[in-house]
């Protein structure tokens, strides 16, 4: 039974080891060269790219163990005696996490100055745009035959 | 111990091109949980220093702007529509 629960110990010692290099993958986003590119010369142009970058994630795990009742428990007859790997626990656990990244800026260092170009991003724009349009005429029309009723 | 929610302030290399000394600045905020974590990074700022003179370029995020103003108006129209014109 010792043994049993030891194994069942160092399972979510390793799980908790995986975890902990994962946590510092999500977290290797905060450092400054996940968001600025390196940077790129051409002609009397330096230019870096600037993104935002957002990572996250989670895990979780459990185990658990008992113990099985004998025959007599049972209220049956007596059968073979339970061995050490009966009642034995056993755990798992599973996590999941990503992260995203997009273009925010062009910082352009050159002969007149320092400029900082936006990069916009149009599809992303244009779902908002068609997003909120479509809320609210979904709400006039409601609201409009609430009106009528 | 770390804490739940911290927010940091990055820097970028600098980038020297004559007597121009451009150094790009990040904000994170890290969101530390005891089973995971949230990390959001973007670019504030470019400090730009020149003949001693320290000058900060803002780093505009158009598309978040614009993106916050489009769904800010239409909550500010779903709340004209629910004060002007109420359910009968």
């Amino acid at each position: 039974m010792i043994d049993t629960f030891g194994r069942t110990v160092a399972d979510p010692q390793a799980v908790r080891d995986m975890s902990h290099e994962f946590v510092e993958k999500i977290f290797a986003a905060a450092q400054p060269g996940t968001v600025f590119s390196a940077p790129v010369i051409s002609g009397d142009y330096t230019i870096i790219t600037a993104g935002e970058v957002m990572a996250g994630g989670g895990f979780g795990f459990g185990y658990g163990s008992g113990s099985i009742p004998t025959p007599e428990q049972q209220g049956g007859e007596a059968g073979p005696a339970p061995t050490n790997q009966d009642g034995a626990g056993s755990g798992s656990g599973g996590g999941g996490g990503g992260s995203s990244g997009r273009p925010v800026a062009a910082i352009i260092i050159g002969p007149d100055g320092v400029k900082v170009e936006p990069v916009v991003d149009a599809t992303k724009i244009a779902l908002a745009a068609i997003g909120a349009w479509l809320s609210i005429a979904l709400l006039l029309a409601r609201r409009a035959r609430a009106t009528r009723s | 111990m770390a804490t739940l929610i911290e927010r940091r302030t990055t820097s970028g290399p600098p980038i020297v091109v004559g007597n121009v000394r451009a150094t790009p600045q990040a904000r994170a905020v890290i969101v530390r949980l005891p089973f995971g974590g949230f990390v959001w990074h973007r670019p504030t700022n470019v400090l730009i220093e020149r003949d001693g003179r320290v000058e900060s370029v803002p780093i505009d995020d158009v598309t978040r702007i614009a993106q916050v103003t489009l769904w800010a108006s239409a909550v500010a129209v779903f709340l004209a529509v629910r004060w002007w014109w109420p359910n009968r």
